[in-house]
């Protein structure tokens, strides 16, 4: 009978459950992950509901970085923070079947296994959207000089931004509000980010900005207009490099 | 002639940008730099895109001229001195505090500063120098920025500004020096070639010195470009293709942009003016010809030749090739060398990388290829896995060629836009030959003036 282990949607209760996966020494066909709440019933399953552990996910985390490599591990990590259902059972099949080759840090290369195929897939599509975010971010200066941004993105993305807003902002009061997730990123001057998870945002402060905030704006979508040549224009050409669904929080899309 | 002395920043922005637009290079890749800790910015190698603007074209940098006052007659250009246009200039704290302000609000990847010649090539060019300076050590800026050399402009200047800018660009405008003489009276091949060739002398001496020293101020990082314009003079696309390829191996560069001819002015000397639009599509085969150039390993002689010098308005480049060299074919994928797999249509680079490293691990059938990005529909007709063909084809020109077509050529939306009659108007360089009636004389071999 195959084998379901059921746990919560984050890094500790992925790692958790891989963890207990892995010690059965099970094959890929025998044993499963299913998230808490995407729980898609199956006839001749035992389901195993998991408590998250910390321990037990560092062990796993500790067992990926050595066996598989940076470069697995960076895709394990893009994988979780996907929106997919799927994803925690993907990653377990993908670690079951390193184990199977002669060099396990080349796991990634091996992209005609069904499961490594589909978390390379699924990290892309993270990773991607990272890095759509990493361009279209909009700040805009409140009142008190900090710079707010918000966003709707489809995965859990936001810890990909810290390292490169914090190194390019160092200086800057900044915050990005992760409107779907209901996260904030916050990095004060001079320090490192942190992310705030379920706090409240006092959505009248963040509509109130700076006196010069105005201005620049206008600046900017004066010369967004003014950029782009007559004999050349395409709305299809920009649809296709920045979709619609993106632009929601774009500066030069927005109407003043 | 100064009327425009108290005009608002937004207005001069708008002029100063509008004058800039049709200057291609906008990338912002190259470098990789990290904060210091003291000031504001990065760069990313591969560059950032931050938004996209009507026409399609990415807005990576903060595309703008100093000034658009200019003592030069260019006959293609818009702020020819003969014209009149609206004249602005910005001075360095405007410069310095846009590009600030905008780079704050993620708006931009940072500044790409060209100009106008105003006065002098070197007045012009210590405008630029001051500006730069400015917004790197008072402003401590240390995002991207892409500065024009002006042509024409001192050794000492150009190297002086090549040690605080990312990259250095200087335009070739035109791919013949004959066509410089014609459409660009005040230039000429000679202070064009001499400041690129200053910056590549620059770059490798660095290169040295960065060796011995390790925090050695760095000249250039990204490298340089240039580019040229199409259409506006009778050159064939060979000839092209052939500068490009001169301008790789002999000076450097990192991209060579190409920029469809714009009809902006009248003048006896440009072609007639149409209701085609620019050449849109003959761009595009030039720039995946220059793909091709770069990350391929193919050559311009490959290409086209002196009896075939234009690209097949219908396919492209590769396929194009690939139909010419059907002896080579078809090629089994799983044993295939990564410069052969590079050459098969419907596989990139990345996917060919993919290919090679996957196939260690198992034998690969056409799922898998998929799986990889490979586009079969072009691909089939080229590649065997494990033996055998996808489907039960011939190995013959025409009938791959029709159903290659059948497939349909992957070309931007823009270009896809026109109709068939504008395509075979405008790019069909053969018939566009007619509208040079005065330039039917001999062609001079391009490579003479890039030695």
């Amino acid at each position: 009978m195959k084998r379901v282990y059921v746990c919560t949607d984050s890094l500790t209760g992925i790692f958790s459950a891989i963890y207990d996966a892995w010690k059965t020494k099970l094959g890929e066909n025998e044993v499963g992950i299913a998230l808490r709440g995407s729980v898609e019933q199956e006839l001749f399953c035992e389901y195993v509901e998991i408590r998250d552990n910390e321990k037990k996910a560092i062990a796993v985390e500790n067992l990926i970085k050595r066996h598989l490599g940076e470069y697995a591990y960076w895709n394990i990590y893009h994988t979780i923070l996907s929106h997919d259902s799927k994803k925690a059972d993907v990653i377990l099949g993908m670690m079951l079947e390193a184990r199977k080759i002669p060099d396990s840090t080349r796991i990634m290369e091996h992209l005609s296994h069904p499961k490594v195929r589909r978390m390379f897939e699924i990290s892309r599509k993270v990773s991607n959207e990272a890095h759509y975010y990493r361009e279209i971010v909009r700040f805009r200066e409140l009142q008190n000089g900090i710079l707010f941004s918000e966003i709707e993105p489809r995965n859990r993305m936001l810890s990909c931004l810290g390292e490169h807003f914090s190194d390019r902002f160092p200086l800057e009061n900044w915050m990005i509000y992760d409107r779907t997730h209901q996260m904030v990123m916050v990095h004060e001057a001079g320090k490192q980010w942190i992310l705030v998870h379920g706090e409240q945002i006092d959505e009248k402060l963040i509509t109130n900005c700076s006196v010069k905030e105005t201005m620049y704006v206008k600046l900017w979508k004066g010369f967004f207009d003014s950029v782009a040549i007559k004999e050349r224009e395409s709305y299809e050409r920009q649809r296709q490099h920045l979709p619609l669904h993106y632009r929601k929080y774009v500066t030069e899309f927005q109407e003043i | 002639m100064r009327i425009t002395q108290n005009m608002s920043l937004a207005e001069k922005l708008n002029i100063l940008s509008d004058a800039a637009k049709y200057d291609v290079a906008c990338t912002s890749s190259g470098t990789d730099r990290k904060n210091d800790g003291t000031g504001i910015g990065n760069c990313a190698k591969a560059g950032i895109c931050h938004s996209f603007s009507a026409d399609g074209r990415c807005i990576s940098l903060l595309k703008i001229l100093f000034t658009n006052e200019c003592i030069y007659d260019c006959k293609y250009c818009i702020n020819r001195s003969s014209n009149d246009v609206p004249r602005a200039s910005f001075t360095p704290d405007e410069v310095c505090d846009l590009t600030i302000e905008f780079y704050r609000r993620n708006y931009i990847e940072g500044l790409f500063l060209s100009s106008g010649v105003w006065k002098s090539p070197d007045f012009t060019m210590e405008m630029i120098y001051q500006t730069i300076y400015k917004l790197r050590t008072e402003y401590r800026f240390q995002g991207y920025i892409h500065v024009k050399a002006i042509p024409g402009a001192s050794q000492e200047l150009i190297q002086r500004v090549g040690f605080l800018a990312d990259r250095m660009s200087i335009n070739l405008e035109l791919p013949t020096a004959e066509g410089l003489r014609k459409l660009a009276p005040h230039k000429n091949r000679k202070t064009i070639l001499t400041p690129m060739r200053l910056v590549q002398n620059s770059m490798k001496e660095n290169k040295q010195e960065l060796m011995v020293y390790r925090n050695a101020p760095r000249f250039v990082p990204a490298g340089q470009s240039t580019q040229m314009i199409i259409g506006a003079t009778p050159e064939n696309d060979f000839q092209i293709l052939n500068v490009a390829e001169a301008l790789y191996k002999n000076f450097d560069l990192k991209r060579v942009f190409y920029s469809a001819f714009i009809h902006v002015n009248d003048d006896s000397n440009l072609p007639v003016r149409t209701d085609a639009g620019p050449p849109l599509l003959r761009e595009h085969r030039l720039y995946q010809a220059d793909w091709l150039l770069r990350y391929y390993g193919f050559e311009a002689k490959e290409l086209l030749s002196e009896k075939n010098p234009n690209f097949n308005v219908l396919i492209d480049p590769k396929c194009n090739w690939a139909l010419e060299h059907l002896e080579l074919f078809p090629l089994e994928v799983n044993l295939a060398d990564y410069q052969m797999l590079l050459r098969v249509p419907g596989i990139g680079y990345k996917s060919a990388a993919r290919i090679v490293k996957a196939r260690r691990m198992g034998v690969l059938d056409f799922d898998d290829l998929k799986k990889m990005g490979v586009v079969l529909k072009r691909a089939l007709y080229f590649i065997t896995c494990k033996g055998r063909m996808m489907y039960h084809t011939k190995i013959e020109q025409d009938y791959i060629l029709r159903n290659l077509l059948s497939v349909g050529d992957k070309v931007p939306i823009s270009v896809r836009e026109m109709n068939y009659k504008q395509i075979s108007l405008f790019d069909d360089v053969n018939f566009r030959q007619e509208q040079f009636a005065t330039q039917q004389g001999k062609k001079a071999p391009i490579e003479q003036y890039l030695g």
